[in-house]
């Protein structure tokens, strides 16, 4: 089955210095259980397709489907439910909401579901993730390993079916870059499905596919 | 609930910049409930300041010669006395503190003197609890003018005997500067005697309510209607001058009321606005995890009211407590009635933050409207 499927995804940006394309017309299949990684050089807008895919940049014109939903033709309402139940996001800056803990962090994701706030199933994540003793932390008072295994176990409080991944590595030291990894591929093996964009060539030893971006063109 | 419990922790987290825009709301609420608490304290003061100068109507009886009512001093016609308790007993009259009087020129010792009988005053019924004005002469006594006091060698407990009666000094006036230094005043019911004049007067003093504005065509109407057959006249400068002092008390007070409600609106939404500047990334994934605008706006409008809740609570404390401090030493007849406005705290709590809401409101627009890909594509 595919999970994402982008038909002639362009997208076009007007600047001061005129008009950006940032995707030109990308075409993408991405069957589920898969783990695909996408290269590039910055500024190909690799992030942009990532969002695009994520239902959070309005592509000026092509058709983007998600589990075979059409993520722009159904309501903004909709579409924030849609990405709270199937698509786990991943960040650089990690953007953990400062003034919460780790566990409150982790489980925030599950308020926007049904059912009541699963603060069990965060700490569950998070022992998972060796972070028992880290639970009633700030998000400064994490390392920048911690803090990316924290924002790992947000993406993944609610069992998405995909997740995305923007530069994941890009703060992270080689050995944090390496389980960081392993996470993405732990979630891979139990059936998920994994897109990451990133400059580390470490993804291509975890990844079954690897998509060279360019110029908005893969 | 959880939305709550994020509220709290950001403003925990970001302390400082709630408690600026608190103290901008406990400021405003501060004031505006201290003016209005001192306020109704200098409206009692300034009534009884005003009080102080005396009546400011005279109820004649009609086709009296104004001009040589007003060179006499007194009306050369005269009415019943049973006029003053019928305007006492007529319930809901603007007017209230009557006191009859009779006034007559004699002369006593080649002296002209104005002998003022005046009845201890009767007040309408539903300000019996008020404060009477004017002079209360026992039977057998009076009052004596400075002017006349000092011709004819008058001190209290010494006597005078007008138009053969022996009244007892009771009180020698102070100097006036108005006809009052002429005037020998004694009870209305003997000088009626000795002039001949039982049951008749020739005056109603009356003291208007403070209210702003021309008044007096409805209340010569509201007069003539329980008594017909008299004129009502208005004492101008004494009105003009109540009136004028209070508005300019109350347009003192909206001004600086306004002025620091707009201040303080202007700087809660700059606060939120810097709020929602520094929150740009929290938004991003707040709306990348799948929160709704609906639940992004909860949390900047309910920012906005519990700040507004907090203040308008901590504002009306504050401001009472510096109205009853301060109000004692401002308000020296008064100071008994500088009492907590406890009747301006639901207001209070309801007005605070709704206006603190509004403030907020453009920085809650800002929120949800921002793009959450420009600012997660940010980094």
């Amino acid at each position: 089955m595919t999970v994402i499927r982008l038909d002639n995804i362009t997208k076009r940006y007007r600047g001061r210095r005129g008009e950006v394309i940032a995707l030109d017309a990308v075409n993408l299949a991405v069957r589920e259980g898969e783990f695909v990684a996408i290269r590039g050089p910055s500024g190909s807008g690799k992030s942009t397709l990532l969002l695009t895919i994520a239902g959070m940049i309005h592509p000026t014109a092509g058709r983007a489907l998600v589990s075979g939903t059409d993520i722009y033709g159904i309501s903004g309402r909709q579409r924030a439910r849609f990405r709270a139940a199937n698509i786990g996001f991943v960040f650089q800056m990690f953007h953990l909401v400062p003034y919460l803990s780790v566990l409150e962090n982790v489980a925030l994701p599950t308020v926007l579901l049904p059912g009541r706030l699963r603060s069990h199933k965060a700490h569950e994540l998070l022992e998972r993730f060796g972070m028992a003793e880290r639970l009633d932390h700030k998000p400064a008072e994490l390392s920048t390993g911690e803090r990316q295994r924290t924002a790992v176990a947000r993406a993944l409080i609610n069992h998405p079916r995909l997740l995305l991944a923007d530069e994941p590595t890009g703060n992270l030291d080689p050995d944090n870059s390496i389980q960081l990894f392993e996470y993405l591929a732990d979630f891979h093996r139990q059936g998920g499905t994994v897109v990451v964009v990133t400059h580390d060539p470490l993804a291509e030893s975890y990844a079954q596919r690897t998509l060279m971006l360019s110029a908005g063109r893969l | 609930m959880w939305s709550l419990r994020m509220l709290l922790r950001e403003i925990t987290h970001r302390f400082p910049g709630f408690l600026l825009g608190l103290l901008a709301v406990v400021a405003a609420v501060a004031l505006y409930v201290g003016l209005e608490t001192m306020g109704r304290a200098s409206y009692t003061e300034t009534k009884r300041l005003m009080r102080n100068l005396g009546f400011n109507l005279l109820i004649i009886p009609e086709g009296s010669d104004m001009a040589d009512f007003w060179a006499a001093d007194f009306a050369d016609s005269d009415m019943p006395e049973d006029y003053v308790r019928r305007l006492a007993q007529t319930p809901g009259m603007s007017a209230d503190h009557y006191v009859a009087t009779l006034q007559k020129k004699v002369l006593h010792q080649g002296h002209e003197i104005l002998l003022t009988g005046i009845l201890p005053e009767r007040s309408a019924i539903d300000a019996a609890k008020k404060t009477p004005m004017g002079f209360s002469i026992a039977p057998g006594e009076c009052y004596v003018g400075h002017a006349i006091a000092e011709s004819l060698g008058l001190e209290p407990g010494g006597t005078i005997t007008v138009l053969g009666k022996e009244l007892t000094v009771a009180r020698r006036l102070l100097e006036d500067g108005s006809k009052q230094d002429i005037r020998i005043y004694a009870h209305l019911h003997e000088v009626q005697e000795l002039l001949g004049m039982e049951g008749r007067i020739n005056a109603i003093e009356a003291l208007h309510c403070l209210c702003v504005g021309d008044a007096l065509p409805a209340l010569k109407q509201e007069i003539t209607k329980v008594l017909p057959g008299t004129h009502v006249t208005e004492l101008r400068n004494i009105a003009a001058a109540r009136s004028q002092t209070r508005a300019m008390v109350e347009q003192h007070v909206e001004f600086i009321v306004a002025t620091v409600l707009v201040v303080a609106a202007a700087w809660i939404a700059f606060l939120a606005l810097l709020n929602v500047r520094e929150r740009r990334q929290e938004i991003g994934i707040l709306r990348a995890l799948g929160f709704g605008s609906s639940h992004i706006a909860a949390l900047f409008l309910g920012r906005a009211l519990l700040m507004g809740l907090l203040g308008a609570l901590l504002g009306f404390f504050v401001g009472t407590a510096v109205a009853m401090h301060y109000g004692a030493g401002m308000f020296k007849l008064t100071f008994a009635e500088v009492r907590p406005s406890y009747d301006l705290l639901i207001p209070t709590l309801l007005v605070a933050p709704l206006i603190a809401a509004l403030a907020g409101l453009l920085p809650t627009v800002i929120a949800i409207s921002q793009d959450p890909a420009v600012v997660l594509r940010e980094e």
